[in-house]
């Protein structure tokens, strides 16, 4: 296992004193950026071939490129702190163990699109998070590093920081922009993408937290090494938040041609008590059950493709022999039926209709009919809803069946 | 905490210092303003959307959106109990059980007295420490069934306290 580049900082520095950060280099990537033109750094960036870390993997460049064409202004970098994916936690530890790498990549990033204000909408659940990004967010600007003519540069940046209040859904990039903007967090119909209209209508970059802490990273060191960090069809670290029936749960830097089983056995400490995997939830309650013969996948975007599931937000949530499959359904079902935001029909009433169905089956009557309602509600959802929770809401359900041998095809 | 032993005056001061930023401001507003009046009374909201020159209707519109802001009085020390998969599989059926018996309430209500409010939530985002218990602000895990009542014991203590 290499030097590690996201938690580099983690767990050795104080994240709350500013010193700790310079003197582990911090704020360096900014210093060399703001010496740079706007467009080259942009173009670093898409060269990296850091896509983004928040579930949807767009290309990072790409997003900042159309954001830096746009002549509207006023333009804002959003950074998405709303984490609430289950089973993922990675964005908590980074905030609350190295939160002045957010700070410092979203300045980079104003610069490289021409934004002069940036949001941070942390979970509002992630009380001690929040107070380490503030407190990061006051340190800087008091030192420079934010503010008005950054470090005597023709450069602004001001950050605000928001907590979000309990609904899964404003993780959502469009709903996040709702919620900032006063509003009940309800996605927006897409197109227009946030890079034209964004947050108050406006061109907007909105990037996860993992994803912005490869940045500074990226400034320094340049394309060609973030490159080299991982397979060719993968550049950079990624972080994976492996929990459950596991020995040593936690969040573990990999690069992505790591298999899911060296994840849990190598990383994780294997499966507790010398048990037996029944089945792995790849992704959070968005993605999909992968069972014990899977275990040799890439985590890799293109590896997960290949076997039908998703990388998400990386997420690795194990299920050994010992545990009731039909209660860990049952969660998700119930999940889903209680943060779809009820704004477009077939999430509203196919999460409804899910739950009913999963909870008879559930009590134990298991029938042929509610297996095929379930695979029609199931591509319903995918099909016609707005958002991704909608479209993903029956993937964890149905992939559950099919671990536990209830094919559905 | 009843209407009548409000701060008004702290309400105030949040709203006046929110009311630049207008609807923007909202949400934050109603955040700190819950921090000081527990939860989200007609009244409190009525003098947010004078403030802020937000319709009321859009207020209880938002209130009623988000799980962390309350319409209906709730108890001073709110115990939220993961209870999704990771922590299921790692034994929060015990815990939600232990502080049901130890609160003598369901999931979704609140003690007689006022004191608790109990609710079991979707992950927190904690699952390393699984299973994973948030009484208000402060963070327990990986906790037992056998461990609640002494951390409960004690916030009784605090809350008497103050
Ligand atoms: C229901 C739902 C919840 C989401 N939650 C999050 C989240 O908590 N954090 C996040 O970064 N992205 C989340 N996303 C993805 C965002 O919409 C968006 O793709 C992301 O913030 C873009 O940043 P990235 O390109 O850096 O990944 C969610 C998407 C959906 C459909
Ligand atoms: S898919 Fe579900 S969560 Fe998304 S907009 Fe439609 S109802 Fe809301
Ligand atoms: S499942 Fe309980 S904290 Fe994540």
């Amino acid at each position: 296992m290499a030097e590690p580049v996201l938690l580099r900082r983690v767990g050795h520095v104080d994240p709350t004193r500013l010193e700790d950060y310079l003197a582990w280099g911090g704020f360096e990537a900014l210093r060399r950026a703001l010496l740079r033109r706007p467009e080259s750094i942009v173009d670093e960036v898409k060269a990296s071939g850091l896509v983004g870390r928040g579930g949807a993997a767009f290309p990072t460049g790409v997003k900042w490129e159309a954001v830096a064409r746009e002549s509207r202004t006023p333009k804002y970098v959003v950074c998405n702190a709303d984490e609430s994916e289950p089973g993922t936690f990675k964005d908590r530890v980074l905030m609350e163990g190295d939160p002045f790498v957010l700070v410092e990549a979203m300045a980079i990033a104003g610069h490289a699109v021409g934004a002069e204000e940036g949001y941070i909408y942390v979970r509002g659940e992630y009380i001690r998070a929040y107070e380490r990004i503030k407190n990061a967010v006051e340190e800087a600007t008091r030192a420079g590093f934010l503010g008005d003519h950054i470090l005597d540069s023709d450069v602004s940046f001001h950050v605000h920081v928001y907590r979000g209040a309990g609904a899964y859904v404003c993780g959502e990039e469009t709903a996040l922009f709702e919620s900032i903007e006063g509003k009940r967090g309800q996605p927006r119909q897409k197109p227009p993408f946030p890079t034209t209209h964004g947050l108050f209508g406006r061109p907007t970059v909105i990037n996860n937290v993992e994803t912005l802490a490869n940045i500074p990273p990226i400034v320094l060191h340049g394309p060609e090494w973030f490159r080299s960090l991982g397979p060719e069809d993968a550049p950079g670290p990624k972080l994976y938040s492996v929990s459950g029936a596991v020995n040593a749960p936690g969040v573990y830097e990999a690069p992505m041609s790591v298999t899911l089983r060296e994840l849990i056995e190598e990383y994780a400490g294997g499966v507790r008590n010398g048990g037996r995997v029944q089945a792995v939830l790849v992704g959070g309650a968005a993605g999909t059950f992968l069972g014990p013969k899977e275990l040799d996948v890439p985590m890799s975007f293109s590896g997960l493709r290949k076997v039908g599931a998703a990388l998400g937000s990386g997420a690795v949530m194990v299920i050994d022999e010992q545990v009731d499959m039909w209660e860990v359904l049952l969660r998700l079902a119930r999940f889903f039926a209680h943060e779809s935001c009820g704004k477009c029909y077939p999430c509203q009433l196919g999460t409804q209709r899910q739950l009913e169905i999963v909870r008879r089956m559930a009590s134990g009557r298991i029938r042929y009919q509610d297996i095929l309602r379930l695979r029609d509600i199931q591509a319903t959802m995918a099909d016609a809803s707005i958002c991704g929770l909608g479209q993903t809401a029956g993937n964890a359900i149905l992939s559950g069946l099919r671990v536990m041998g209830l094919d559905v095809s | 905490m009843t209407e009548m032993t409000v701060d008004w005056q702290r309400v105030d001061e949040v709203i006046a210092r929110w009311a630049p930023k207008g609807r923007a401001g909202l949400l934050p507003c109603l955040e700190e303003v819950q921090e000081i009046t527990g939860w989200l009374s007609p009244e409190v909201s009525r003098r947010v959307a004078a403030g802020l020159k937000v319709p009321l209707a859009d207020v209880f519109g938002v209130i009623t959106f988000y799980s962390l802001l309350y319409e209906r009085p709730v108890g001073r020390v709110i115990v939220r109990v993961c209870d999704d998969v990771s922590c299921f599989v790692n034994g929060s059926r015990e815990v939600v059980q232990a502080c049901r018996t130890y609160l003598g309430i369901e999931p979704g209500e609140t003690t007689p007295d006022g004191m608790f409010t109990l609710e079991t939530h979707p992950c927190l985002g904690r699952c390393e420490r699984a299973p994973f218990l948030m009484v208000n602000d402060e963070e327990y895990g990986p906790v037992r069934g056998e461990d609640v009542p002494r951390i409960l014991d004690a916030w009784k203590e605090r809350v008497r306290s103050e």
